[in-house]
């Protein structure tokens, strides 16, 4: 007999429909924006239609989604940003596409070099979110962020101001990542100590 | 349309006819038409067509913008979404395709590729960036941007359209579109396929140099 597949899969459809309101009774005016219920949604126990409403609920995104890079600065006690990028360059020579663009500062008065980057761009309609900086950068201060939301009606060349962002964000938003690299930091400071005090 | 959003501020209506009567503007009543029923031109250049079928899927929807049809043919069509990467020889017929569209019509780069050249940016066969030849509207960094940053852009483009008025919006001007779109040609590229023999040869000189040959 022909036609079966397609009853079969009209069944599925429909199945689908029915299942949505179902879902709809079960969860009662909770299964639309909140985490809990998008939760739900993404998980393979979602029945039904599970469209996400984008701009009202937001999919979790995992700990290794990346998009543009920023850079991250140290908060000081009195509120300053103390920028952890030294403007060695290392990622502006990893990056594929080449839209890391770094001006080193100098001393005003001796005219040595500072390490601080003056300036920094990063050219986000050029980056391609392969996240080699943060991948080679051995100060880890430049890391791949998490937020998307980033169309404007103009080229987005983000600067340093515009790149810069706290060492609580990043812990924030990759808390597994930032234990895992605060321990190593812990580590390489307590062997250049132990090193120090023998040599001492 | 909530009734707040509707009223223009500034008239105020009697008591007794507020739930009868609303005022509003030419310019509103046409903004909520225009943006409420963005058809996007079908057609996918790379990846980021991928993600922009993704965003149509019923996963995200773009239903729920009134952007869900799909027009193969540019007259139908208020919107071209550029995703992915533009190369030279698909340039003329994009611009063509622009140039067939009815006015309205909103440019959206979607990804790197389309809006600065992306990876590719310094490459014989590619555009950097369909800004070069196209008015462009909204610019959505990614690569690809994800089926929800697609989405935030495409609101992005709503905002906009909220805030053109018809008395300045340029395809209501007298005369000629002020905005020209250049015939597309194929420039000069970083390397001149006709000097490989000659690149060739300075790369061999380079990579056995000739005192080293002496000896």
């Amino acid at each position: 007999m022909y036609g079966q597949g397609l009853l079969k899969g009209l069944s599925v459809t429909l199945k689908r429909y029915i299942n949505t309101y179902v879902d709809d009774f079960k969860w009662w005016g909770k299964r639309y924006f909140n985490a809990e219920g998008i939760a739900h949604r993404s998980s393979k126990d979602a029945n039904g239609i599970f469209t996400v409403q984008y701009p009202e609920e937001k999919l979790p995104t995992p700990e290794e989604f990346r998009y543009v890079p920023f850079l991250v600065y140290d908060e000081g006690a009195n509120g300053e940003k103390n920028i952890r990028c030294t403007s060695c360059g290392i990622c502006a020579k990893a990056c594929p596409p080449q839209c890391i663009w770094i001006v080193r500062s100098s001393d005003p008065v001796t005219g040595r070099p500072v390490p601080q980057p003056a300036e920094f761009y990063i050219d986000a309609d050029i980056c391609m979110n392969c996240g080699f900086c943060a991948e080679y950068c051995p100060f880890d201060a430049i890391k791949m962020d998490h937020d998307y939301e980033l169309a404007s009606y103009g080229r987005n060349v983000f600067d340093k101001e515009r790149l810069m962002k706290p060492a609580s964000y990043y812990a924030q938003i990759r808390p597994l990542n930032n234990a895992r690299e605060e321990t190593a930091r812990a580590e390489k400071a307590a062997a250049k100590a132990a090193k120090a005090a023998v040599t001492n | 349309m909530t009734a707040n959003e509707l009223n223009t501020p500034g008239y105020e209506i009697p008591d007794d006819l507020k739930d009868v009567v609303a005022i509003t503007t030419l310019d509103k009543v046409y903004n909520f038409g225009r943006r409420s029923s963005i058809w996007p031109m079908m057609f996918g250049l790379a990846c980021c067509a991928i993600e922009m079928i993704a965003a149509q899927a019923s996963r995200y929807d773009l239903a729920r913008f009134g952007m869900e049809v799909m027009r193969p043919s540019p007259r139908q069509a208020d919107m071209m979404l550029v995703a992915g990467t533009v190369t030279k020889k698909m340039v003329p017929a994009i611009v063509r395709l622009y140039n067939q569209m009815p006015e309205p019509k909103y440019v959206v780069a979607m990804g790197a590729c389309a809006s600065g050249g992306g990876p590719f940016k310094e490459g014989y066969n590619v555009v950097a960036g369909i800004d070069k030849f196209l008015p462009v509207d909204v610019y959505i960094p990614g690569c690809p941007p994800t089926p929800q940053a697609l989405v935030y852009g495409l609101i992005k483009l709503q905002e906009k359209i909220d805030k053109q008025s018809i008395k300045t919006v340029r395809w209501y001007q007298k005369g000629a579109d002020s905005v020209e779109t250049p015939i597309p040609f194929l420039g000069p590229d970083l390397i001149d396929p006709r000097r490989i023999p000659e690149i060739k040869a300075k790369a061999a000189e380079l990579a056995n140099p000739p005192a080293e040959a002496a000896n």
